[in-house]
């Protein structure tokens, strides 16, 4: 099976699953929504690609110039332009283009090895999401338990310490904290590797099904594999999680604080209901609603957040993929990359929408 | 059955980190020791090891460089060379950590030229085969030529720039014997056949189309064959059973893709990886020098930088002003303040080592020499009240930070003659490469070139031949000499490439380098030395020249078969 395939699979079937759930057990108003934001989907994507489409072929510079550099003479690079269908009319181009999204085939790659798109980000796809999808559980992790452990402390210590931790962290450039971990977790103390998915010669023992080593390692049983795969997300991981769990800290804090004063909290206190009950079980409930959009919302910066890391840790994600592209102005990698990403935050955000409903019910479409 | 569920995840969470922590540097013990995959469940099948079988050397070499083709008929990338050069085995190649001595291959000697000098004859070894078992003949080798790097166009342009130039066509004799029918007299031509492009190809796995990325395993007729590769993490190389040479130390290489020379240069350190090659910048070289445990080696011989002069353009149409320029340059300074001395300065387009390189510019110019200068650009009219204003070009990221810092010295070095206004363009590469080879937009530019065949033709053709790559000595459509400059610089240059004689190329290359030098085609600047770090146990073969270097000698190839590992 094309890894692509594999990787939409992997995340496609339990959210379609949930989905199907939730179509179905939901109601009226709620089906159609879900339709209305499907509907709204595709010409999102259908724009965002267009765009992306045009701006690269208005930008300056070719692809064939950039990969051929000085050697190469004018005739083969002509040719080699014919070839790849650089000469065609523009508008034939774009039909291609979007033929290309509509199969999924995104056509072939305009450097390097010309290798069809969909391999390369049957490759690389698994690599960013198992960075992001661990990363973002850490930053919920450490912006829900932070933010709320500083609400319910107000104005003490703990409060100031985890306001100041959310402002520097949020500040920080994610090179520069990478940089930092690796010398200190990598360099210095040798508790983490400095790069990579895997240890290299353990690399060499894992049957490779899905690009995602995790998954790959449980299904062959290479539990050394999964060791190393896992000691490897660490750094990478911590990075991206940290910098991202400081806008969490801060939204769950200041939600927390503002639903400890409503006053169903003040009867609950009233009534001898332990605080840390109070606290956790029912403010904190109706304070994750904002936090659970904001997820959505944080889901592009993450994406932009992970072409740092992956460029750090030489991690062989989309995000390394892409800059590596841009640069080369490889138009089919480019636009095929950004279109993966436009979809990929337009399903996030439907997801958030689904779940914000189902958790506050007074939410209706 | 609440705290059986709390049990149940503090067990699963327990795994998880016993897994995350588990040493699997029991198994993956990359400090340049032999390696032990004893614990490993090893599934390749070249490589199977259970306990109490011989230990597994294992090199782990690290590389900002990417894969971009293996098919040697379109192959043109530095990396890409490497990797044919170790899984292939050329007619006749380069020995080990030389730089001048050229050695049969997988060939009985070094061939010879016919008489008139356009045919060049030369005699496999008897019953090679490549790796996977297909034979190599005469017959084999012609075809893959004749069929490919002579007909075949690819993105990378190697046929056309490396093969149809040069080869009419190639025939095989007899089961041994190859003749190539060449389409002038190139008296460089061995040093062309040791090049990748002429490495035999396996007609089993690159047939009439091209095969830029061929499934693994990826068999030639070298001492290593790659078994697996993924594009940006790595490529892992096993011994060729069935080379005709001796079996390599080593049992296994890794080459490990890094995005960031910083994280390969603390890789290196930390030991994940045992040798950094290609590329670590001049400060990350410096900070690497002081790690006990890793030694940092210069190769004597790298890629050179240059500013392009567009011989068609203003104000550089003006040999005055050419001539003014490349009396500014002061190379050592830019060698001292932008490269910490790990560059050396270069004087002609052809570098030293070369055959008859000189210092040409030195000698015409001075380093610096700022009141010839003065006089030049008085003689044009431009005096401190009268300015020349001079735009330079050049690309911010392509060739390493540092290039900006060339660019703010150079500034200074022009403007300190006190006649000339800097102005320096940054431009992004792939809209700047466009522009420089097209000659129509920067009267100055800059660009880097390593060679494709080490001979002083390669280093000057290029700059004179087909619009010279932006300087415009030529037309690029007829060929013909600019108006106005010398013609020798087209006649020298056939004349050069046509004599075989090296006697008598020296003298007509020392003369052409005095034309090229007095017309300032370019201005060379820099050498730019290769570096390579290697933790302690690495060691090349004492069999071959520099073994300091891991027996990388100035034509700068890595040959992963001399290499060995110590406990």
């Amino acid at each position: 099976m094309h890894p692509l395939l594999l990787t939409f699979l992997i995340i496609g079937v339990p959210a379609g699953i949930g989905l199907v759930y939730i179509f179905v057990r939901g109601t009226s108003s709620m089906r159609r929504y879900i339709v209305t934001r499907i509907a709204l989907t595709l010409p999102m994507v259908l724009i965002l690609a267009t765009l992306v489409f045009f701006v690269l072929r208005i930008l300056p510079g070719d692809p064939v110039t950039s990969a051929l550099g000085p050697k190469g003479s004018p005739e083969v690079k002509e040719q080699l332009r014919e070839n790849l269908g650089l000469s065609d009319p523009i508008l034939i181009q774009y039909g291609r283009f979007l033929g290309n999204i509509v199969t999924f085939d995104f056509g072939e790659s305009l450097v390097g090895a010309h290798r069809p798109v969909s391999d390369e980000l049957g490759e690389r796809l698994p690599a960013t999401i198992e960075l992001i999808l661990p990363a973002t559980v850490l930053a919920l992790l450490i912006g829900i338990l932070f933010g709320t452990w500083a609400a319910a402390r107000r104005k003490r210590a703990s409060d100031y310490g985890f306001r100041l931790y959310s402002v520097v962290i949020y500040a920080m450039p994610i090179f520069w904290l990478g940089l930092l971990l690796q010398l200190l977790f990598g360099k210095v103390l040798g508790w983490a590797p400095i790069a990579g998915r895997i240890d290299a010669i353990v690399g060499t023992t894992l049957d490779r099904t899905t690009n995602f080593i995790v998954i790959d390692s449980i299904i062959s049983g290479n539990w050394t594999a999964l060791g190393s795969a896992l000691h490897h997300m660490i750094l990478p991981t911590l990075t991206l999680g940290l910098v991202l769990s400081g806008v969490f800290v801060r939204l769950t804090r200041i939600n927390v604080i503002e639903t400890l004063q409503e006053d169903y909290v003040t009867a609950a206190n009233a009534r001898g209901i332990r605080k840390h009950a109070v606290t956790y079980r029912y403010a904190l409930k109706n304070a994750m609603i904002p936090v659970i959009t904001l997820i959505g919302l944080q889901v592009a910066i993450l994406l932009a957040g992970a072409v740092l890391t992956e460029t750090v840790f030489s991690w062989p994600g989309m995000g390394r993929y892409l800059v590596e592209r841009i640069s080369s102005r490889d138009f089919t990698a480019v636009q095929s990359t950004i279109t993966m990403f436009a979809i990929f935050v337009a399903m996030i955000s439907l997801a958030v929408d689904i779940i914000y409903s189902l958790l506050d019910p007074r939410v209706r479409y | 059955m609440k705290r059986f569920r709390h049990l149940l995840v503090l067990l699963f969470a327990l795994a998880l980190v016993a897994a995350a922590c588990g040493d699997d540097t029991a198994e993956t013990t990359t400090t340049a020791a032999t390696t032990t995959t004893a614990a490993a469940t090893t599934t390749t099948a070249a490589t199977t090891t259970t306990a109490g079988e011989p230990e597994e050397k294992t090199l782990i070499i690290g590389t900002t460089d990417q894969i971009a083709s293996l098919d040697g008929a379109d192959a043109y990338a530095v990396h890409d060379w490497e990797l044919l050069k170790n899984i292939g085995e050329g007619l006749i190649h380069w020995e080990p950590g030389s730089g001048d001595t050229l050695v049969p291959g997988v060939a009985t000697d070094l061939g010879a030229f016919s008489e008139d000098g356009l045919s060049y004859t030369i005699s496999l070894l008897p019953g090679l085969v490549f790796g996977d078992g297909t034979p190599l003949t005469a017959q084999t080798y012609a075809d893959q030529i004749n069929n490919r790097l002579l007909v075949l166009e690819g993105p990378n342009g190697v046929g056309p720039a490396l093969g149809q130039p040069y080869v009419e066509s190639v025939e095989a004799l007899d089961d041994v014997t190859i003749k190539f029918n060449l389409t002038g007299t190139w008296a460089f031509f061995p040093q062309l056949l040791a090049g990748a492009p002429y490495i035999p190809t396996n007609p089993t796995q690159f047939g009439a189309e091209l095969n830029l990325f061929p499934e693994a395993p990826v068999y030639g007729n070298g001492p290593w064959y790659i078994e697996s590769y993924t594009q940006g993490e790595q490529a892992v190389l096993l011994p060729n059973e069935l080379y005709h040479g001796e079996r390599p130390a080593l049992d296994r290489v890794i080459i490990r893709y890094f995005g960031d020379p910083q994280t390969m240069a603390l890789a290196v350190e930390s030991g994940e990886i045992d040798v950094a090659w290609r590329i670590l910048g001049p400060e990350l070289i410096s900070q690497l020098e002081g790690v006990d445990g890793l030694t940092v080696e210069t190769i004597p011989a790298g890629p050179i930088r240059y500013l392009i002069l567009s011989h068609t353009l203003a104000p550089t149409d003006d040999p005055n002003v050419r001539k003014a320029i490349a009396s500014l340059v002061d190379r050592d300074e830019l060698t001292d303040r932008v490269f910490g001395g790990t560059t050396t300065p270069l004087y002609s387009q052809v570098p030293p080592g070369f055959l008859g390189a000189t210092e040409v510019f030195d000698d015409l110019y001075g380093s610096p020499n700022i009141d010839a200068a003065v006089g030049f650009l008085a003689a044009s009219g431009y005096t401190p009240d009268n300015p020349l204003e001079l735009s330079l070009a050049y690309p911010p990221e392509h060739y390493g930070a540092e290039t900006a810092d060339i660019f703010e010295v150079l500034k200074e070095q022009l403007e300190a003659s006190g006649a000339i206004n800097v102005t320096l363009i940054a431009q992004e590469w792939s809209t700047y490469i466009g522009a420089v080879i097209g000659g129509a937009d920067y009267p100055v530019s800059f660009l880097g070139w390593f060679y494709d065949y080490p001979d002083p033709d390669n280093y000057l053709s290029p700059f004179i031949s087909n619009g010279g790559l932006g300087t415009m000595v030529t037309d690029p459509d007829t060929g013909e000499v600019t108006a106005g400059l010398d013609p020798r610089l087209t006649t020298l240059l056939l004349e050069a490439a046509a004599t075989s004689d090296p006697a008598q190329r020296i003298a007509l290359y020392e003369e052409l380098q005095q034309v090229y030098a007095e017309e300032v085609v370019t201005v060379p600047l820099l050498i730019i030395a290769e570096h390579i770090v290697y933790r302690d146990g690495v060691a090349g073969s004492a069999d071959f020249p520099s073994m300091e270097t891991l027996n990388i000698g100035p034509t700068v190839e890595f040959n992963y078969f001399t290499l060995d590992v110590t406990g």
